[in-house]
């Protein structure tokens, strides 16, 4: 008999964590929900947007314009449940929507699929997830980390190196041939839209542009840096999903940005789930997971902890 | 021209799964047979993309959804929807006769 690999689904379902009525349940889809969620969605971008039409000719623009920044980076959590096929139950319109995202937040929704793939295959294998965010050595790496800037100069590298044709070694593997030359296309024109919006921009002297988009969103990221290291930095790098992933228990607006994705170790234990069912999928899982009860601010307090405990090897 | 081959007994029909997929292991080979509205299709149970369980993913009319990438299969003739399946996946002709499902392996 040739076996399936072991996954974390398979070992949950082998275990009796899981029933397979259970998992069929779990895994239903509806583009309903969605829907709902963004209509809402809309709203709140078009509040945060007034906000700063609002604070136009004051300093209040700054923090209006981060928290609108703080809504546009959550892009990326919509952008992930695409990935995943798990928003509509219409599947095309998961990859729309993936792509708009995309648009928005600088990351090629093609791209990104096949990157994420890999991370579910190896979440927290040094070398092999390709989305592995180290515990960091320091406290200054810690914080330059957060400031996003690392993470924008790999993001601008990566773009410009697919429209230029190229891919490294990493991504050489984790995308297949037959999907190279779509890869470069991608990165091209997601350049080339920025390109003449940024031609529209100047021709037309409308600087919206960049008080509604660019500076939110590079204000914005650290939060979604912050966010994103809570899932898996900290946790031991072994292959166990029980262990290595962190589930954050945070509250209503923060769930509702991110699409519940503060379940991560459920998201990862059965990513078919749809994000209105991880919910369920918690009560059903939370005792074979690990649970930060006091959601993304304790985890980086188990973060810090575990940086000023190590001795300090950045050299710095 | 080669013979056709011989129809093979695989399963009750009706312990099959209502429009959902159930697993059947036949010698050495772990299958998938698909209930959809327009009849009965089968396949290898293994994803071609990184060998994970079919039976284990999530089906809706006539795609089948790997649950470890998302990648997904047209049940009919093996053809690939969605990335990161890119390669058709091997299907069986399957048909019910006398209460049992039947495939050609
Ligand atoms: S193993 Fe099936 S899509 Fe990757």
């Amino acid at each position: 008999m040739t076996d399936a690999i072991v996954t974390p689904l398979t070992q949950a379902l082998a275990e009796g964590k899981l029933s397979r009525a259970e998992l069929k349940s779990f895994m239903q889809r509806s583009d309903a929900p969605a829907f709902r969620r963004l209509a809402i969605w809309v709203l709140v971008l078009v509040a945060t947007t007034t906000l700063i039409t609002l604070a136009w000719n004051s300093w209040l623009i700054w923090p209006a314009m981060f928290v609108h920044g703080v809504v546009l980076v959550h892009h990326f959590s919509l952008q992930h449940e695409c990935v995943h096929y798990t928003v509509f139950r219409t599947r095309w319109l998961n990859d729309l929507v993936g792509q708009i995202c995309g648009l928005i937040i600088i990351l090629p929704h093609r791209f990104f699929r096949y990157e994420h793939c890999d991370h579910h295959t190896y979440t927290q294998t040094a070398g092999d997830d390709p989305e592995l965010i180290s515990l960091p050595q320091s406290l200054g790496a810690y914080l330059w980390y957060l400031t996003a800037i690392p993470y924008w100069r790999g993001k601008f590298t990566e773009v410009f190196r697919h429209a230029s044709g190229n891919l490294n070694a990493v991504e050489k593997r984790f995308i297949p041939k037959v999907e190279h030359a779509a890869v470069f296309r991608d990165a091209r024109m997601m350049l080339g839209v920025y390109g003449v919006l940024l031609l529209g921009s100047i021709l037309t002297g409308w600087s919206g542009l960049i008080w509604y988009w660019f500076i939110p969103l590079i204000l914005g990221e650290p939060v979604m840096r912050f966010i994103r290291m809570t899932e898996h930095v900290g946790r031991p790098t072994v292959p166990q999903m029980s262990e290595n992933t962190r589930t954050n228990l945070v509250s209503a607006p923060w769930r509702f940005l991110c699409w519940n994705m503060n379940f991560h170790a459920e998201h990862h234990y059965v990513a078919s789930v749809p994000f209105h069912a991880l919910p369920r999928l918690h009560e059903k899982l939370k005792d074979h997971i690990f649970v930060e009860p006091g959601g993304y601010l304790a985890a980086h307090r188990d973060i810090l902890r575990q940086i000023l405990r190590r001795p300090d090897t950045s050299g710095a | 021209m080669a013979a056709e081959k011989p129809w093979r007994d695989v399963i009750d029909a009706d312990a099959l799964e209502k429009n959902w997929v159930t697993r059947v292991d036949v010698g050495p080979r772990r299958l998938a047979i698909y209930d959809t509205p327009s009849g009965i299709y089968a396949s290898l149970a293994l994803c071609n993309h990184g060998g994970a369980d079919l039976c284990d993913g999530y089906f809706d009319g006539h795609v089948i959804e790997c649950p470890l990438h998302q990648g997904a299969f047209d049940v009919r003739d093996g053809k690939p929807v969605s990335a990161p399946a890119t390669r058709n996946m091997r299907v069986f002709q399957a048909r019910v006769h006398n209460g049992k499902v039947q495939l050609r392996l």
